[in-house]
């Protein structure tokens, strides 16, 4: 049996140039990305770095990067509560299907320990929803932060 | 080990209620479904099944029903050969208004290790849900090619 991984499929209206630009542009990524800017020079073996409000909150090294197809870079959560977690990848796969995008997001490499799995199974749902909606819609859903959302919507 | 199972999660800007009506309407199915229609009164022991051209290609029972909350059936396939022998699977929807949004959690679950018939389920899934999400938020279809659906078997 092979490591623990994580994979999420989801089809989108729009073309595999904008799909890669939402991808690797900080300020694409900071509008359904909660806020979180990436940043890179896009070199395989570079660095890469999202930041919320000027904070390091994921970093990791340029795995491979293959516009408009491919996209991997490894993935250290520097968010407080995630200190002590190995570090994963993630592989972003994009397949033209007709006038949608096929978008293949595997997340691998994860700890046995199951933490990383637990803290990154609900957040990219909530990511790639937004995504989707930003794409096919214009604007992002109003995903708000898990805690408070379901208290309000109670 | 854990049990082989297919779940997704996706938020969608609408309702509860417009999200049950479009897991539970004919009408809507065929439009994200790939042609298909849901053909059930929805009451929990009813039958339901899953219709494509007029030919039934999934059955089974109804095994939870709260509206607009939770909604489970039991599914058998008959259109391939392929995957006729596989066991009767379970598909629960769990609906939760998230904000102004509403998560929607489907599960499907029991398969035999080892079988076809997940990976063609884990193929589906994200196809029909992306479709849904789509229709729900912007009132039209995305037009996924509808090969997307079978190339959890047919390919390998």
């Amino acid at each position: 049996m092979s490591k623990p991984e994580y994979v999420y499929v989801t089809y989108i209206e729009t073309t595999a140039d904008t799909l890669w630009r939402a991808l690797t542009d900080g300020d694409l990524t900071e509008r359904y990305w909660f806020g979180n800017r990436i940043a890179s020079d896009w070199t395989p073996g570079s660095a890469y770095r999202f930041t919320n409000a000027g904070s390091p909150t994921v970093e990791g090294e340029v795995i491979v990067f293959d516009p408009v197809r491919k996209l991997a870079h490894s993935w250290i959560d520097r968010k407080p509560e995630a200190a002590g977690e190995s570090a994963s990848r993630v592989t972003f796969d994009l397949e033209p299907r007709g006038k949608v995008v096929k978008l293949t997001v595997t997340h691998d490499e994860l700890g046995e320990d199951g933490r990383t799995r637990r803290s990154i199974s609900g957040g990219w749902p909530m990511v790639l929803s937004n995504l989707k909606s930003l794409l096919e819609t214009g604007h992002v859903i109003e995903i708000a932060a898990p805690s408070c959302s379901a208290k309000d919507a109670a | 080990m854990p049990k082989p199972q297919f779940v997704y999660v996706t938020y969608i800007e609408t309702t509860p209620e417009k999200l049950w009506e479009a897991l539970t309407s004919s009408e809507f199915t065929r439009q994200y479904w790939f042609g298909a229609e849901v053909n059930s009164d929805w009451k929990v022991g009813s039958p339901f099944a899953l219709l494509l051209d007029g030919e039934v290609t999934d059955s089974g029972e109804i095994l939870e029903a709260d509206p607009p909350r939770r909604l489970s059936y039991s599914f058998k396939h008959h259109k391939y050969e392929e995957l006729r022998g596989e066991p009767t699977s379970r598909v629960v929807f769990t609906i939760e208004p998230f904000g102004s949004l509403v998560r929607l959690t489907v599960l499907h679950d029991g398969f035999v290790e080892g079988g076809k018939y997940l990976g063609a389920v884990s193929n589906g899934w994200p196809a029909i849900l992306s479709q849904l999400k789509s229709l729900l938020e912007t009132g039209k279809l995305l037009g996924i090619p509808r090969a997307a659906l079978n190339k959890g078997f047919d390919v390998k």
